[in-house]
């Protein structure tokens, strides 16, 4: 079986071996920090810093959950520049991905676990499953929950990408028959980052890899452990419908006037006002759209419990009281609405799920 | 926008003619619209310089016509622009050359000019077979 263990070359001698030269690098670390938004002087210490390292080993643990996490990593985009995360980590275990399988496949992961103790960083997609001994999801003989605690005993950082593993995602929603949990309820003596999208967004998970990479550090994270590069803002606040909005000009129905000339979709259950997440810069497909470019609202997906946040085509407002009597069409109006919109979901987010704790930095 | 870029730019440009403090300005982080970007690079002009780069995807860079004033465009394989970046300095770090590399080179130059001379050193005859082991260096 060959070594998983990082190998002593740094990643700047391996690369260079292939022809990549630091100016790729460069180039790399420029587009890494515009895309976590530092400033552009940051691209200098990243391309040290990325050429200083060695290939990172990584461990991906995939539990309740679709796939969709990985299908979005490995589209990043077309082979380019954005896929040179690939050559900086050794993905060492992947059951969708790796080719190996059964014991082979667990024996990597040990090895993996044992030759770089301290140093693997283990990635984690779907949510874990504690109902009745968490007999609801096991592979290889074990439960999701005892794989978890065994395999990030020894890391050096977790990562829960997507809105499953980050806050219970569609297996936590109501009812939540199997009992399932958040990563942040199970591991909390480690450094954990949430990555959080249904699914997330391929930089939004490359680029915190690449900060880890170069930093050595978590990047700066918000309440809800997310790293804030990528969701600081709401949809709504970088939303280019966002001056229809403003004025109080809505699509009320999904064939009307309004959505024929791409006003905002507030009234037809757009959650863009209270959904952090980089959809509206970053976009999706290479740049290429976000949902509501194309004509559908924000569903929320980066959002704690957004599968029970009361009915995707609803209006955020209409829950807590008729709000459309205050859809008038003024330019005030639509500020206020978008405050008093802001509130009500906080609350109610609040209700359905219990925020997960702060990340901790070792 | 382009306009407010443009002071920014000037405040920039002024603190390296007197400090030579470099500093860039990220493009893609500020809310510009293709518009704003288009009027801006109207606004800026080209200057003497302009160099092509091909690094896993195309990147230019051209002075503009206020000499130190650099406007920086990477682009992915597919074409799309992943960053730009203004950066007022004497010499984009784009087009400078890392040590590192140039140590590479070195080796590499000294390898292949013994090949060279393992090559003018073997009987005549052989040229096609040579051929194909340059061909296969990196």
């Amino acid at each position: 079986m060959p070594s998983h263990k990082a190998p002593d070359r740094t990643l700047g001698d391996m690369l260079n071996e292939r022809g990549v030269s630091r100016r790729t690098f460069l180039k790399y670390a420029s587009y890494t920090a515009s895309i976590l938004a530092l400033p552009p002087s940051a691209a200098t210490a990243i391309a040290d810093g990325m050429a200083a390292a060695r290939r990172q080993s990584v461990i991906w643990l995939s539990f309740q959950e679709c796939t969709g996490c990985t299908e979005s990593i490995t589209r990043a985009s077309s082979p380019s520049i954005e896929d040179l995360i690939f050559d900086f980590i050794s993905l060492d275990y992947h059951h969708t991905l790796m080719s190996a399988s059964g014991n082979v496949a667990e024996e990597a992961r040990h090895q993996a676990m044992k030759e770089n103790a301290g140093k693997y960083i283990v990635i984690v997609d779907g949510s874990v499953p504690v109902k009745d001994g968490g007999v609801y999801s096991t592979i290889a003989g074990m439960t999701n929950l005892q794989m978890l605690q065994e395999t990030v005993k020894d890391a050096f950082a977790v990562i829960a990408v997507g809105s499953c593993a980050a806050f219970g995602g569609i297996p936590f929603a109501n009812p939540n028959p199997t009992g399932a949990v958040p990563i942040s309820e199970l591991v909390t003596d480690k450094p954990l980052i949430n990555i959080s999208g249904c699914p997330p967004i391929p930089e939004a998970m490359t680029g915190t890899i690449a900060y880890l990479l170069s930093f050595g550090s978590l990047p700066e994270l918000d309440h809800l452990g997310r790293p804030r590069a990528f969701f600081g803002e709401t949809i709504h606040d970088r939303c280019y419908r966002r001056p229809f909005y403003d004025k109080g000009m809505f699509a009320r129905s999904f064939d009307d006037e309004g959505a024929r000339q791409g006003w905002c979709l507030f009234e037809v259950g757009c959650k863009g006002p209270v959904t952090y997440n980089a959809c509206a810069t970053l976009k999706w497909n290479a740049g290429t759209s976000f949902p509501i470019q194309s004509g559908h609202g924000c569903l929320g997906c980066s959002e704690p419990g957004f599968w029970d946040l009361g009915g995707f085509y609803k209006p955020l407002s209409t829950a807590s009281g008729d709000a459309t009597k205050y859809v008038t069409g003024a330019a005030v109006a639509g500020a206020a609405l978008g405050t008093a919109t802001a509130i009500m979901a906080n609350q109610r987010r609040k209700k359905i799920v219990k925020p997960a704790p702060p990340a901790k930095e070792d | 926008m382009a306009e407010s870029v443009l002071t920014e730019i000037s405040h920039l440009l002024n603190n390296l003619s007197e400090n030579g403090e470099s500093a860039s300005i990220d493009l893609r982080s500020l809310p510009m619209t293709r518009t704003d970007r288009l009027h801006l690079e109207e606004l800026l002009g080209r200057g003497e310089v302009h160099v092509d780069l091909d690094l896993a995807g195309a990147s230019e860079a051209w002075e503009t016509r206020y000499p130190g004033v650099w406007w920086i465009r990477h682009r992915g394989k597919n074409g799309k622009i992943t960053s730009e970046e203004i950066a007022v300095t004497p010499i984009p770090e784009i087009l400078v050359t890392h040590p590192e590399d140039v140590r590479a080179a070195a080796m590499r130059l000294k390898n292949d000019l013994a090949l060279f001379e393992e090559i003018s050193n073997q009987p005549a005859g052989n040229e096609h077979n040579d051929v194909e082991i340059l061909d296969a260096q990196p």
